[in-house]
């Protein structure tokens, strides 16, 4: 089981939330190319060690943020401050 | 305005059990229930009150603040239509009556917190979840509201959800509280 610390919850199962995966910004669909877009659809980054990821708080506070994992550990850390709407670091 | 129709509640409960034993559940679908979405700063959520995951009774209504911002209220409808009549809705504020959408189940009884552990990730314990508490949080896998609301020093849980949810998670609820007697 995973406890996922929701700012506004707590440490949370997993099962409660949802996975955003890594939050990468959206290029202009007016002037991307069609590499820009697939790289944004389908390409992750993938790293092994610390990453920024997005999770949804489905059944509980129903609010998203970003937070820590470290992909070969399973740690999690720095949620954002309750209230606060983006969160997370980098 | 037409009166709206009586409510019905579509879950049958006579031949389940549901009243036998030393855990009680009960459907309380009837109860008025009303929904208040306010963003911080207007008058209606000051008017509200309350921090994110707390319940109090005011008077003839149960007023829960469900969400950073959203507020649920429980009560006979001339209760809870007299409690967010005067309320300022001015800003990012609205009411909408839910007592058709969503369903509602009491679960009271010393053990009760034991059903609910069974089929829920909560932690119910008395410091995590005590009289007054609320979470939102999925028991048997469907989406709810849970509000701890203790009747003469006994737990006892309010638990909403889906109106089409509602036989199979009262179903789900009947069979985890049999255990317990
Ligand atoms: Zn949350």
């Amino acid at each position: 089981m995973l406890l996922v610390p929701c700012p506004n919850c707590g440490p949370r199962n997993a099962s409660d939330m949802s996975y955003g995966g890594e939050p990468h910004s959206r290029p202009d669909p007016n002037t991307a190319s069609p590499e820009q877009w697939r790289t944004y659809l389908y390409l992750r980054d993938n790293e092994s060690g610390w990453i920024t990821e997005k999770w949804y708080c489905s059944s509980g506070c129903r609010k998203h943020f970003k937070l820590e994992r470290h992909t070969l550990t399973g740690e999690l850390r720095n949620p954002p401050l309750p209230g606060n709407k983006t969160g997370g670091h980098k | 305005m037409a009166d709206p129709p009586a409510f019905e509640s579509p879950v049958v409960t006579i031949g389940r059990a549901a009243g036998a034993g030393s855990i009680t559940l009960t459907d309380e679908s009837a109860t008025t229930k009303a929904s208040v979405r306010a963003a911080d700063g207007t008058p209606a959520a000051s008017a509200l009150g309350l921090t994110f995951g707390c319940a109090e009774a005011r008077g003839d209504v149960l007023v829960a603040r469900t969400r950073p911002d959203e507020w649920m209220v429980f009560g006979t409808s001339q209760a809870v239509a007299a409690h967010l009549g005067g309320l300022d809705l001015s800003g990012y504020a609205s009411t909408v009556d839910i007592t058709h959408s969503r369903l509602m189940f009491r679960i009271t009884g010393l053990a009760a917190a034991k059903a609910m552990a069974k089929v829920c990730s909560i932690d119910f314990s008395d410091p995590m979840m005590p009289s007054g508490a609320c979470v939102g949080a999925s028991v048997a896998k469907v989406g709810c509201d849970i509000i701890r609301h203790d009747i003469d020093d006994v737990p006892s849980y309010r638990i909403l959800c889906d109106r089409s949810f509602g036989q199979y998670l009262f179903d789900a609820l009947v069979d985890a509280k049999a255990e317990f007697g």
